[in-house]
Formats: C-alpha cells, sequence, structure tokens
C-alpha cells in the first residue's frame, strides 16, 4: 500500500482470541512465515509483556538482545530490536521483555510503534495477550484489522464473542475468524461444534479453518513453522490463510479425517459418518 | 435405542448439538442481560399483543431466540397460530 506522499503503508493484523491456549502465538508464527515465503515483508510482535512466547516457537530465543520495551524507552532503536529470521531474510520478529511489567507500555506508544513499522513492511502481525485488558486494548490499539483465534469450544467461543464485541467498539471493523484444532472425526459424530456451527455462533467472516494437527507439536519442539512441513494439514490451512489475507479466493478444503494407527485397522467396521 | 446404534454413536443427544444450544444461550446472555423471567414475560406480553389481532395466541408456544446476524443482531420468534377458527374480521 502507498500513501499519497510516497509512504509505504504496510498492514497492522493483531491476533487476539480473549481465552488463552487456543493458538495465538502459533497462528502468529505460521501466517507470519507464509506470508514472507509468498514474498511480503512481514515483522511479528510479540504484545504479550511480561510472557514472551513467539521467540521460542518461532526458535530465535537465542538471538535476543534488545526487546519490545527497550524500543517504547529508547534504548534501542527499532532496527537493533528486530531479529531477522533464521530463514527468511523478509521476516523478522520484535520480541516483548521477558522481566518487564505488562502495564510498561502504553496505547500511545503501541500506536506510534505500529506506525514506525509499516513503513518497513508491507505486513505487520501482532501476537496480542489472552484476556481483555490492557495487554489486549494495547495490542489492537494500532492494528488495522484483527484476526480472531478460537477453537470448537464453549469456553473459547464464548470468550471470542466478548473479543467481537470489544473490537467493534474500538471500531476496528469486523474482525476475521480462525477456526483452530478442529477435529474432523469428532466433528462427523456431533461431538465437537462444527466450523459452521461457531460460524452461526460468532457471525463474522471466516478466514481460516485448522485442524488439529500434532505436527504442529512437533514443529513447536523444533522452532520451526508447521508451513514448512508439507505433511502438515496445519501448515497447509495457515499457507492458505496467509493467501486469503492478501486478498486471493482460495475455498477451504475439506478437512480429512486423521486416523491413528488402530483405527485405521479397525476402520473396516463400526465407525459411521454423518 | 439398539445396542450397536448406542455402541457406535447413536441418537443420544450428541454433545455438540448441546454445545451449540448451551452457547446460543450464553451468548445473548453475555450481550443482552435477558434473564429467563423476563423472556418469559416478553412471550406473555408478546401474546397478548398479537391476539388482538390474531385467533388466540398462546404464550406457551411462542419461541423466542436473539440470533447474530453479519451487522446485527436479530430477534426471531416461532409464533404458532391456532388454525381453523372462525373469522375473527
Amino acid at each position: 500500500m502507498q500513501r499519497s506522499n510516497g509512504e509505504h503503508m504496510g498492514r497492522v493484523i493483531t491476533i487476539t482470541s480473549g481465552k488463552g491456549g487456543v493458538g495465538k502465538t502459533t497462528t502468529t508464527a505460521n501466517l507470519g512465515t507464509a506470508l514472507a515465503l509468498q514474498g511480503g515483508r512481514v515483522v511479528v510482535v510479540d504484545a504479550d509483556i511480561g510472557l514472551r512466547n513467539l521467540d521460542v516457537v518461532m526458535g530465535l530465543e537465542n538471538r535476543i538482545v534488545y526487546d519490545l520495551v527497550d524500543v517504547v524507552e529508547g534504548r534501542a532503536r527499532l532496527r537493533q530490536a528486530l531479529i531477522r529470521d533464521k530463514r527468511l531474510p523478509e521476516l523478522c520478529l520484535l520480541p516483548a521483555a521477558q522481566t518487564r511489567d505488562k502495564d510498561a507500555v502504553s496505547r500511545e506508544q503501541m500506536i506510534d510503534l505500529t506506525g514506525q513499522l509499516r513503513r518497513e513492511f508491507d505486513f505487520v502481525l501482532i501476537d496480542s495477550p489472552a484476556g481483555i485488558e490492557n495487554g489486549f486494548r494495547n495490542a489492537i490499539a494500532g492494528a488495522d484489522e484483527v484476526i480472531i483465534v478460537t477453537t470448537p469450544e464453549v469456553s473459547a467461543v464464548r470468550d471470542a464473542d466478548r473479543i467481537i464485541g470489544l473490537v467493534e467498539a474500538a471500531e476496528k471493523g469486523p474482525p476475521s475468524l480462525v477456526v483452530n484444532r478442529i477435529k474432523p472425526r469428532l466433528v462427523n459424530r456431533g461431538e465437537m461444534l462444527s466450523v459452521e456451527d461457531v460460524l452461526e455462533l460468532l457471525a463474522i467472516t471466516l478466514i481460516g479453518i485448522v485442524p488439529d494437527d500434532e505436527t504442529i507439536v512437533t514443529s513447536t519442539n523444533r522452532g520451526e513453522a508447521a508451513v514448512y512441513d508439507h505433511q502438515s494439514q496445519a501448515g497447509r490451512a495457515f499457507l492458505d490463510v496467509a493467501r486469503r489475507l492478501r486478498g486471493e479466493e482460495v475455498p477451504f478444503p475439506v478437512l480429512q479425517e486423521q486416523q491413528g494407527m488402530l483405527e485405521r485397522f479397525f476402520g473396516i467396521f463400526g465407525r459411521r459418518r454423518s | 435405542m439398539g445396542f450397536f446404534e448406542n455402541l457406535f454413536g447413536g441418537r443420544r443427544d450428541r454433545s455438540a448439538s448441546l454445545a451449540k444450544q448451551r452457547l446460543m444461550m450464553v451468548l445473548v446472555d453475555d450481550r443482552y442481560k435477558l434473564t429467563p423471567e423476563m423472556l418469559q414475560q416478553m412471550k406473555v406480553e408478546i401474546a397478548e399483543v398479537l391476539s388482538r389481532y390474531l385467533p388466540a395466541v398462546d404464550a406457551g408456544q411462542i419461541e423466542v431466540k436473539i440470533l447474530r446476524g453479519e451487522a446485527n443482531d436479530y430477534l426471531k420468534a416461532d409464533i404458532p397460530l391456532k388454525r381453523g377458527q372462525p373469522d375473527v374480521g
């Protein structure tokens, strides 16, 4: 995006959820990596001050010198604090402070920071802390768009609804939704909320369906995004989310049931679909 | 319910539809703070108003739901009318 004065203006997109543990950080890391793989200049920002996590998920924890609070308080310049990804030169991380209080950053400082970042990058992805307090409000303060991550569980969907209300009240426009950790087998048996159920309840635009996938565990263990793993269903789903974010029309694939060995063995009898 | 149906996940009330129903209630409650008593009172009053124009409407048969739409939430009411009544006009 280009402003009339020729200044580059990237998109600031906050990833949030309300409930913790639904996959915000995994989504941010994979989406950031996917967008960079697709040719964008991307910075991912860990806005969870005091609970730094995005660095380990991306495998960059050993390279941190300065953090977001150092930049905001003027101890480091932005360029000094940005950490370049191991593989993708166009992907950077701005880590959260680990030792500071969650209130170490103000809303104005976050708006200023995202304003600086969008001049250098095409996509500024902000990993929001859980909750509906200051940390969350700071994380959406500078955002143009908000992505809400939920899982098909009652508590996560309820919290997502709260967050949608707050995002709309903050006039950030209608957020879009990633439904994470879908288990097609449970959905087919009627024992898990389907994506359609969640959409009917939350009534916002769908941008991603990510299946529950063991490869997320292994890729996180290694500190590598799942989008690199061609075997990873979740990785492919995140690549699709990135393409949709860039404006491509990407159909939502029908999720395949992941079968365990025993189930494959006994699969000839007993299991009913739909 | 047959043994096999039960064993392989037959017609028992599926937990997903239960979850959805409960969430419908909770989300509306979170947003509108509408208690069951208020909802009941609303049905009684709806029946009252409609009964002035239509064959008797039974408040007990009215189903009211608040649903989320894209731009707005909306209220959906199912109000059965008694059929086969003589002309009221």
